[in-house]
């Protein structure tokens, strides 16, 4: 086994690596470079020469190496390492964060379903605006694609709740670090519109075109960390007369929205619309596009309304319990159900 | 392929003036431009009235917070109230005189077209789109308003489920046609329902959709035509109800005097992309649909 003090890096990069525990070359070498940076604390950038200096050796040892029997692939103790520095999007609702394990996970394909006006597009706009929550507020720092295929997304709305975001960092600033940052800038909500990339598709062939465009944006992008499409669903409920057309091509842009959110990091999330479906003698609600479209997304959220309040309802997951929370739509965004939360008007 | 910059979009979406500061003030500014806005109601609401208002509203300029351009007023039940409509030119003549300036008659920059089943409609907005694209044709629709959308569909499909795809599949796709439209063109589209009755047969008839657990009108629990499937196809929902209440009890005949009734309407957000759910009385009169504060 190759150490790491052997590999062909400088000092200070060696010390950072041992620091954070990794002694072997292979223990680190299948991290990707964003959460490699995040853990040594250095730049994206540095961590991705780390990793190609490190490959670059390794590969010429390739026929000895018995760890990478095919190229990438990942012991599961790995996998698990790196979920457990897997970055979330907060929603902004403290229970529904909870259930979440931290919020949308990045890396992953969540989709989220309920009927109209449940708040499936605030909760999409509130993912746009919390992406770009800075580092040192405890966020990632990046930013949105914003897929509008329905036309529901608004500028007013979304500016008013990056307003509310940005008034909440700067009373986060003024609690916990007093002083230190007392001159930094407030984070204008126009800047939080600057870095929302807003595509706007009116048919499912320009649909597929912009999906099969996102890697090349993306990678022009790297600081892309969540691509949000409101809704997947809605062009592909019309002038589809053969069924199993239809779910090839959907089937096809899972698997390119699945591979976005691997090799970029980034979360992707899924908006889908209700629909009725006949089963077992009797009508239900189901989420649409059918059955083999379910497998597509790692993740499923169902929103649903319980009594007068809105609830999610985690429907899937690999690692998250299934579990339900309310949560409510308010002027300022998603926020916590319940009488504590102040209710206040839009406009 | 480029994504918009969110800041230099045409400054904000542009909203339509119902003509009643106390109904703007509830939707939020009118109705949207780029989307569509649904009015349900059962008859005698005001819809037809509303949306025949909208059709000069949105002629009025910029500055007086319509879409200085013509309408579009398409009807799928006949006949068409020419007498409301010529009722309301007359009030129009002395609320908003602007419209009227320089002889200029408001009633022609209105389009009409009777429409009598989802195919014509689609050749209607093909052609629509066709002559907005081409300048020569100075056509400048800013409103397009359908009334209604159900009467499209009342009689040619069955309760089989190959009819209910085959109906769902077209109000897909007269969503994205409508859609397309207002986004290319900075068009506002009205659309309105009707109700039924909501009958208790535990199917997903009753399905909670919006800020109302349950619409009532008239004392009687109803929901808005075309199912759930056509609920996903708008932007926002506005339902208008309609309830007997008591106004006050007169002087007179017998022990128990007699009652005034009066009809109480109201206005209700049931879902909107930019608005909370909201309530707000409104009144009909001769001169048209508008607010009352409570």
């Amino acid at each position: 086994m190759e150490v790491v003090t052997s590999a062909a890096l400088s000092a200070s990069q060696k010390g950072k690596l041992i620091a954070a525990g990794y002694t072997s070359i292979a223990s680190f070498s299948s991290i990707p470079p964003f959460n490699l940076a995040l853990e040594l604390k250095i730049s994206e950038t540095e961590a991705l020469e780390i990793l190609k200096s490190v490959s670059n050796g390794s590969m010429l040892e390739a026929t000895s190496s018995s760890h990478t029997i095919v190229n990438g692939a990942q012991s599961a103790w790995d996998m698990l390492q790196e979920e457990e520095v897997l970055v979330r999007i907060t929603t902004s609702c403290a229970d529904l964060d909870h259930i979440l394990g931290g919020g949308i996970s990045c890396k992953e394909v969540t989709e989220i379903g309920g009927v109209p006006g449940i708040g499936k597009t605030q909760l999409g706009i509130q993912l746009a605006v919390n992406v770009q929550i800075p580092y040192d507020y405890g966020g990632l720092g990046g930013k949105a694609i914003y897929i509008d295929t329905e036309g529901s997304f608004m500028v007013e709305r979304a500016l008013q709740i990056a307003e509310a975001c940005s008034d909440d960092m700067a009373e986060y600033s003024r609690m916990y670090r007093k002083g230190s940052h007392a001159s930094e800038v407030k984070r204008q909500p126009k800047d939080f519109l600057e870095n929302i990339f807003y595509f706007r598709v009116c048919t499912y062939t320009e649909q597929i075109a912009l999906i099969n465009y996102l890697e090349k944006f993306i990678t022009e992008h790297k600081d892309v960390k969540v691509v949000i499409v409101d809704s997947i669903t809605f062009h592909f409920r019309q002038d589809f007369d053969d069924m199993a057309s239809r779910t090839r091509v959907l089937g096809g842009m899972a698997l390119k929205l699945m591979k976005l959110a691997r090799k970029f990091g980034v979360a992707v999330v899924l908006l889908n619309q209700v629909t009725t479906k006949y089963s077992d003698g009797s009508f239900h609600l189901a989420l649409a596009l059918g059955d083999s479209w379910s497998h597509s997304s790692t993740n499923r959220i169902i929103l649903h309304w319980n009594g007068n309040e809105r609830y999610a309802y985690i429907d899937k997951s690999p690692s998250l319990r299934s579990a339900s929370a309310p949560y409510s739509v308010t002027a300022n965004g998603i926020r916590n159900s319940g009488s504590n939360t102040k209710r206040t008007k839009i406009m | 392929m480029n994504p918009q910059n969110l800041l230099i979009r045409p400054p904000q979406t542009q909203f339509c003036t119902l003509g009643c500061p106390i109904l703007d003030k509830a939707l939020g500014g009118g109705i949207p431009t780029n989307s569509i806005t649904e009015l349900v109601s059962e008859s005698g609401c005001g819809k037809t009235q509303l949306s025949l208002q909208l059709l000069f509203t949105s002629q009025l300029p910029t500055t007086h917070n319509g879409l200085n351009g013509s309408s579009l007023y398409l009807y799928t039940e006949f006949p068409f109230p020419y007498r409301r409509f010529t009722q309301l030119v007359k009030s129009f003549q002395s609320t908003h005189p602007i419209l009227f300036e320089s002889a200029r008659d408001p009633q022609d920059y209105i389009y009409m077209r009777e429409v009598h089943d989802a195919h014509q409609l689609f050749d209607i907005l093909s052609h629509l789109s066709f002559c907005l694209e081409n300048k020569a044709t100075k056509l400048d629709v800013k409103m397009i308003v359908i009334d209604s959308i159900a009467a499209l569909f009342r009689s040619e499909f069955e309760n089989s489920a190959r009819d209910l795809k085959k109906r769902c599949d077209l109000f897909f796709r007269i969503s994205a046609c409508l859609k397309g439209i207002a986004k290319r063109f900075g068009v506002a589209v009205v659309v309105t329902n009707q109700v039924v009755d909501l009958m208790d047969d535990g199917g997903t008839s009753g399905v909670r959709v919006g800020n109302i657990e349950w619409l009532w009108s008239s004392g009687r629990r109803v929901c808005p035509a075309l199912g759930l499937s056509w609920a996903n196809c708008v932007n926002t929902r506005l339902f208008l109800s309609m309830c007997e209440v008591v106004e006050g009890v007169g002087e007179g005949l017998g022990d128990d005097g007699f009652v005034r009734r009066g009809k109480r309407r109201e206005l209700h957000v049931v879902f909107a992309p930019h608005l909370p759910y909201s309530c707000c009385d409104y009144v009909i009169r001769k001169e048209g649909v508008s607010g009352v504060e409570r």
